[in-house]
């Protein structure tokens, strides 16, 4: 009798549980609904549709296999895949040894360093980008300039246009805008770890290699996980600095899924098409996604 | 807790701002066309004009105001829109459902348009006197099919310029023909690049670095040894032919022996700005109207030459013109047509409107006379303008291969025969 | 001693870094005091030699401030939105057990991972069919959908200890008390930096920007200052002098939000 009575209360109090969650929730997901889960579904839909603006008719998956004879987007995926690979490790160790060591300086000069490596992202995408490329100009460019002065280099480089450099080139720039926000990040939750831990592990003995490793490391997870996920999307989804810098070229040689959805779309009017290349990118970021939230997501409990 | 009551306040004094703001906006064109009801249009311009007072958009405000005094039934809404993300944004606004009624533009895209059924016929503008004043090869840009698509109102050719005041200096102004059409062979131009390479000077930009200006490079390749972009009857790309590869290889070999820049990093703009700076003493695009707009910052004086060829030049021009948007509004239609009428007929703002554009009117009967040398010898060039080739199906998904193919070639990557035969296979599949 | 050594090699080259970082904002404060035909000289000029105001006064005869302000309302009614969404949503994901929690995570997630032009289209679609194109709420709404806010939100309370919660509902709290009184407080760190993230990015959100809005007077900074290039010509004097201005408001939000960083929040509440 008694177990009956807890077993009916218990289910009540999940489903009153349930609904305050769903309070909790609620205003987020309106907006989330209306303004990026319709047009989603919308835009998946299109991909399966020859989409330009005269006609909209079915075909199939057509769209998918022309995608994969298109060597442009053979490339391009290439590409993408090339400066995700790079970029996000680097940025993950690079803002993560950054933080550990700003976040013990005093307070101005750890806002000070802060500040410096967010720059970049408040400077805006559209100045960063000019000022870069002037960096990289063949002839009046500081980068050029500095390497002949220490004698590193005799000719002009041309950065910005040769197939080898470019995409490097790229990705340094995507570096300088993209640690920034890890940075903040990462200093704001390792202020968040209680310090009595740190101090009782370095009351027995550990060195700071293992402090970081068994206290520091796991409980920055959760702050890892987002950082990754987010550098991996972003990195995927490079978009502004190739406009800007190089619209795909040389030949080809810096451009991205994302730029070329965005040629194909705008540029060209071809929306199932880009539609279509859009959900293939989808599909390899989620994928990735899924992984690193199976590396990085555990549930931490103290 | 404090914090988020003086968040909630200030939120709420943006909402009521907000709400503010958006009393005040109709939310774009609703007016139809009911007897005496005024008729809006909306009215979207790259800078086609000169800009006044450094202020975007003042100079078509004034011609709007002209209008609209003499046609008080009319309200047109101008907006400015930029040559980097404006066709996006029209693009975008056309397939949303969102797009204005007259756009003013070129041929390129707005044959393209019309060819998709985003825009309204002309072909009742179009009439006799249209008919008997304007060329035919700018007529047939203006069209597709049996279909008027545009009203072209300006042009003027796309040329090379030098730098005239240092070529002077150098002494090398004597290997410039400046007879007649000033025209030149392939050899006597290798010959001056030679002479400027001695002299240490750089010489013109090879801008491949993104579609901007690619007319110019196209109608470089096209005339070095005579291998036109495509066939007459714009039904395929022929720049492939063995011609076409010993052109481009000559850029290749240009380039590497430091005759020509390697312009795979530089865009037209960035190209054109070392020119008016003085850093390189030559362009491969220049026009009337680029010249207008650089004069301020043009400290020396320039020399238009045409691009060499072993026979008569030919040219590719600009067209501009205007077109309407069917968006479903007989009244709004009639309304832009009226106002496409004033911009290029009206006795006053007709030839106003052709002075701002630093171009020449289309239309024998809009009498502009420009005074200056300068502009009569691009006159006379007219004469040697080549097929126009814009309103060939896919010419704008053709211009996404052209600038890499120049790349591949500058850089390494492909053979100038790859490269073109490649550039011939994308560009041929594009035209449906 | 070696740890001194080691500290000051590490500041030495984190400052050498650093002036990588800075060194794009210098260029442009410095650019928009040069004249046009100094800013892209061949030896460099560090310093402006001649510094001119005539950016700045082209940049004004423009409707600059209405720029300014459009920006400044899109970018703040963004942020406060997105800040009480999401911290709200991410609080309830990330301690909360309900139905359909992993199915909706896994929407948020794969929603971020496609690219935003494809729903573009259909976004303007959306927006025209309530009647709110050509209006700033069309820059704001949307961007308050995008699941960014809510995963690092939901990030940041992961880390709340649950035995805290279950105190404060034992104490009789209601479930938005406990949100009020002790989760906001402790996710503070959080907040500041989605404000700050949030802020900057709808600010730079130009193709957003660029699509919903059409009329002059709704025109945001960086709108306004893309009309003022032509198409074979930049004027980086007045491009560096938009963004140079564009850069103020940005970094008095950075200032007013990153003292919420500097706390190590009482973990040890819990312990007492």
């Amino acid at each position: 009798m008694g177990l009956s009575m807890k077993k009916k209360s218990a289910k009540r109090i999940i489903k009153k549980d349930d609904l305050i969650a769903y309070a909790f929730i609620a205003p987020a997901l309106i907006f989330f609904a209306t303004f990026v889960f319709y047009p989603i579904l919308k835009g998946l839909y299109n991909s399966f549709f020859e989409y330009t603006w005269r006609e909209n008719t079915f075909i199939g998956f057509d769209n998918y296999l022309a995608l994969f004879r298109d060597e442009i987007f053979l490339k391009s995926l290439g590409n993408t895949v090339k400066i995700v690979v790079i970029a996000v490790p680097l940025i993950i160790v690079f803002s993560l040894g950054v933080s550990l060591f700003i976040y013990k300086l005093k307070s101005f000069s750890r806002s000070l360093f802060r500040a410096v490596f967010y720059l970049p992202v408040v400077t805006g995408s559209v100045a960063v980008t000019v000022v870069w490329r002037w960096i990289y100009d063949p002839y009046s460019g500081v980068l050029n300039y500095i390497l002949k002065f220490f004698g590193v280099i005799d000719d002009n480089i041309i950065w910005l246009g040769d197939s080898s450099y470019a995409l490097f080139c790229i990705i340094a720039v995507l570096l300088t805008t993209s640690v920034g926000q890890p940075i903040i990040l990462y200093i704001a939750s390792l202020g968040n770890i209680d310090k009595s831990y740190e101090e009782a592990a370095k009351v027995d003995g550990a060195n700071s290699w293992q402090v970081f490793k068994n206290i520091k490391w796991p409980l920055l997870m959760p702050t890892t996980l987002y950082i990754v996920v987010i550098s991996t999307i972003n990195s995927f989804q490079i978009f502004s600095l190739i406009q800007l810098l190089t619209s795909g070229g040389p030949n080809y040689s810096t451009s991205t899924v994302m730029y070329l959805v965005y040629e194909k779309a705008f540029k060209l009017g071809q929306f199932g098409y880009a539609a279509s290349m859009g959900v293939v990118l989808a599909i390899l970021i989620g994928t990735m996604s899924i992984a690193q939230f199976k590396v990085f997501g555990k549930e931490v409990s103290y | 807790m404090k914090k988020v009551l003086s968040m909630i306040l200030v939120f709420s004094l943006f909402v009521t701002l907000l709400v503010g703001c958006n009393n005040s906006n109709d939310g774009g064109s609703t007016g139809s066309g009911v007897d005496g009801e005024v008729v809006e249009i909306d009215f979207w311009n790259f800078p086609n004009y000169t800009v006044i007072d450094d202020v975007p958009g003042k100079y078509e405000e004034a011609l709007v105001a002209a209008f609209e005094e003499k046609n008080p039934g009319i309200k047109v809404n101008v907006q400015m829109i930029d040559f980097k993300s404006g066709p996006e944004k029209i693009n975008t606004s056309i397939a949303a459902g969102t797009a204005p009624d007259v756009l003013y533009d070129a041929p390129g895209r707005i044959i393209a348009w019309g060819e998709d059924g985003a825009l309204a016929s002309l072909n009742d503008m179009i009439d006799d006197g249209v008919k008997e004043n304007v060329s035919e090869s700018i007529l047939r840009a203006s069209r597709a099919g049996e279909t008027y698509y545009m009203y072209p109102t300006h042009h003027a050719p796309f040329m090379m310029a030098f730098n005239k005041t240092k070529l002077e200096e150098l002494g090398l102004m004597d290997m410039v023909n400046l007879e007649g059409d000033r025209s030149w062979t392939t050899a006597e131009f290798e010959a001056f690049l030679k002479a400027i390479n001695d002299a240490d000077e750089r010489g013109p930009i090879v801008f491949a670095s993104s579609q901007g200006g690619d007319q110019g490079t196209r109608a470089f390749i096209a005339n070095l040894y005579d291998s036109p972009i495509t066939d007459d009857a714009l039904t395929e790309y022929t720049v492939n032919s063995s011609n076409g590869v010993k052109s481009i290889q000559w850029m290749a070999d240009a380039i590497d022996s430091g005759l020509l820049e390697n312009g795979s990093a530089y865009d037209a703009g960035t190209a054109i700005d070392e020119f008016v700076a003085g850093r390189v003493i030559g362009t491969l695009l220049w026009s009337p109207g680029l010249e207008k707009i650089k004069s301020e910052g043009l400290n020396f004086e320039t020399v238009f030459l045409p691009y060499p060829n072993s026979e008569n030049p030919k040219l590719e021009f600009l067209v501009g013109g205007l077109c309407i948007l069917d968006n479903g509004d007989s009244a709004k239609i009639e309304a832009s047509k009226k106002f496409i009428d004033f911009i290029a007929n009206d006795p006053e703002w007709g030839p106003k409107n052709i002075v701002s554009t630093g171009s020449f009117p289309v239309d024998q009967r809009v009498a502009v006379n420009y005074d200056d040398p300068m502009m009569t010898y691009n006159a006379t060039m007219s004469n040697n303008y080549s097929t126009y080739y814009n309103t060939i199906p896919g010419f704008v998904e053709m211009r996404t291969y052209w600038f890499p193919t120049l790349q591949a070639v500058i850089n390494g990557d492909k053979t100038a025969e790859e490269a073109l035969n490649d550039f011939v296979e994308k560009a041929n599949a594009s035209v449906k | 001693m070696n740890i001194n050594y080691k500290k000051i090699i590490s500041v030495i080259v984190l400052i050498a870094i650093g002036i990588i970082f800075v060194f794009p904002f210098y260029w442009i404060i410095t650019g928009a005091f040069k004249i046009q035909e100094v800013t892209i000289l061949e030896t460099p000029q560090w310093f402006p030699l001649e510094p001119t105001l005539e950016n700045w006064t082209k940049l004004f005869k423009n409707p600059t401030v209405q720029w300014l302000t459009n920006s400044f309302i899109i970018s703040f009614s963004t942020m406060i939105l997105v800040c009480i969404t999401a911290s709200l949503a991410g609080y309830a994901i990330a301690k909360k057990d309900f139905k359909g929690k992993e199915l909706i995570f896994g929407a948020l997630i794969a929603a971020m991972a496609l690219p935003k032009q494809v729903i573009l289209v259909p976004l303007v679609q959306i927006v025209n069919a309530w009647g709110l194109h050509n209006t700033l709420l069309a820059c704001i709404l949307p961007a308050v959908g995008f699941p960014f806010g809510i995963f690092l939100m939901k990030q940041f309370s992961e880390t709340l200890p649950k035995e805290l919660l279950e105190a404060a509902k034992i104490d009789g709290c209601s479930e938005i008390g406990i949100f009020i009184k002790i989760v906001l407080p402790l996710i503070k760190p959080g907040i500041g930096a989605l404000a700050i993230f949030t802020f900057i990015t709808s600010w730079n959100d130009y193709f957003l920007q660029l699509v919903m809005l059409v009329e002059k007077e709704k025109l945001t900074m960086p709108l306004g200052v893309a009309l003022m290039q032509q198409e074979f010509s930049t004027n980086y004097g007045v491009l560096m002098a938009g963004a140079t201005l564009a850069c103020i408001p940005i970094i008095i939000i950075f200032i007013i939000f990153q003292k919420n960083f500097t706390q190590g929040l009482t973990m040890g509440a819990v312990k007492g």
